[in-house]
């Protein structure tokens, strides 16, 4: 029980601290991005329809601050919630390397699938996007997340062990 | 007697594919509803979830404000004060020429000072919150400037907040001349390799007016939105000429838009249709065209 409370505890924090540091402290991209990581992490112990429910919320939540691009961020959490708890059925472990990969792909695939659906004229280029920020921005949320995890115990307890 | 739970369990396996399908398709609903409606989402959720994170930049705005020193201040305000100075015969003089013209009184804008908050989230680059809303006098397609220029406008607006867009979204143009009136065309924005690095671009210039570099590029007061004289600009090179009838131009942006914190919103009031057009006119003039 108290392992089910701190861990459902510290996945609402990651979000708060997410909107903290982007919009509270208006860090932006200097910041990572902890509202993936929280999704990620909590998608690999709840069913895929709250999973999916989580990152609809969420998403829409980003996507208030956006005039870009209205509902990729929706579509994109939505589409990582599903995957990260169906990822539970293919992929098994507990190790850092696996969190770490797992971490960095999800927050890869969320910002893969938002260049998609913005809209033409906001979008980047792709090889820059895909080559070099989005790569950077997923090695740092996931290694800032990694830490945060291990640290917290949050990892290897999960809600219901 | 047949076991029936490989059957249950595909039927729950069915079942939990509806839910994440429903939520699939509700985020996808998002991306066609009408903008109308992702405002009014938007901007309940901004008045309501996300309304902390945004009071904690405004404080540390209004923190960040009132730490600045009082040096700075003052040299603003002297250069402020001689300003004005220096123009008060020119307000005296303007005053006798429109009353020996007949003019009326011109309209002026108001200003409202306000916050410009950045929320640094994935696909908000080109947007920006203001502090001040519907109740302070702000409209949708209220002017944006800072003591620099033009740095955008108004896109949303809340009872005490708004949500404006400055010149680096894909959707912002404006209609802009040089200083002398000489040339006119449409202001709209380039995207650079890096967000730093996006330009203006003064389109749709006539081929046989060309123009030099480290001209002032204003706003013509064409259309609907921006006020005449608003700087936006200085030219910076030719960027495309096409088959000898229209130049485009580099413009220098007169304002970087991550620079400003602190913000004007140009309030004027615009004519609605409860006011007739004849007001315009003073008494005894007439529209030209067949009387009846």
């Amino acid at each position: 029980m108290k392992h089910f409370l701190f861990f459902w505890g510290v996945a609402l924090l990651l979000p708060i601290f997410h909107f903290t540091l982007h919009v509270g402290l208006g860090i932006g991209a200097g910041a990572p991005d902890l509202l993936t990581v929280g999704l990620l992490v909590t998608a690999r112990q709840v069913r895929t329809g709250t999973a999916a429910g989580m990152g609809f919320a969420l998403g829409l939540m980003e996507d208030a601050l956006s005039i870009l691009s209205f509902g990729a961020n929706s579509v994109a959490l939505t589409v990582v919630g599903i995957l990260g708890a169906r990822s539970r059925d293919v992929f098994v472990g507990e190790s850092l390397m696996f969190l770490a990969s797992y971490l960095a792909l999800g927050i890869w695939l969320r910002g893969a699938i938002h260049w998609l659906l913005t809209r033409d004229g906001a979008r980047e280029e792709a090889v820059r996007v895909f080559v070099v920020q989005l790569p950077m921005a997923a090695a740092y949320a996931a290694a800032v997340g990694t830490v945060l995890l291990m640290v917290t115990g949050i990892w290897k307890s999960g809600p219901s062990r | 007697m047949a076991s029936f739970e490989p059957d249950r369990v595909e039927s729950r396996g069915r079942r939990g594919l509806i839910l994440p399908l429903v939520f699939l398709v509700l985020s996808a609903l998002l991306l066609l509803v009408p903008p109308a409606t992702q405002g009014r989402v938007s901007s309940v959720l901004r008045g309501s979830v996300l309304a902390p994170f945004i009071q904690i930049q405004e404080s540390l705005h209004q923190a960040r404000l009132l730490s600045e020193s009082l040096g700075d201040l003052r040299f603003q305000l002297d250069s402020t004060l001689s300003v004005l100075h220096s123009q008060s015969t020119i307000e005296e003089e303007n005053r006798r020429l429109r009353a020996l013209l007949d003019l009326r009184d011109r309209s002026s804008a108001g200003f409202l000072a306000a916050s410009a908050i950045r929320s640094g989230t994935r696909g908000s680059e080109s947007m920006f919150l203001l502090d001040v809303g519907r109740l302070d006098g702000v409209e949708v397609s209220d002017p944006v400037v800072v003591a620099d220029g033009l740095i955008g406008m108004v896109r949303e607006v809340g009872l005490r907040s708004a949500l404006a867009m400055d010149w680096t979204h894909p959707d912002f143009r404006v209609s802009g001349m040089t200083l002398d009136g000489e040339v006119f065309g449409i202001v709209e924005p380039r995207q650079g390799a890096f967000r730093e690095e996006d330009r203006l671009i003064l389109n749709g210039v006539s081929f046989h007016t060309p123009v030099e570099d480290g001209v002032p590029v204003v706003t013509s007061g064409r259309g609907a939105v921006y006020p005449r004289g608003i700087l936006v600009g200085t030219i910076a090179g030719l960027a495309e000429i096409e088959a000898g009838w229209r130049r485009s131009y580099w413009l220098d942006p007169s304002v970087r838009p991550g620079s400003a914190t602190h913000v004007l919103v140009l309030t004027e009031e615009r004519p609605t249709d409860s006011e007739p057009f004849e007001d315009l006119w003073l008494p005894g003039e007439r529209l030209l065209g067949p009387s009846r």
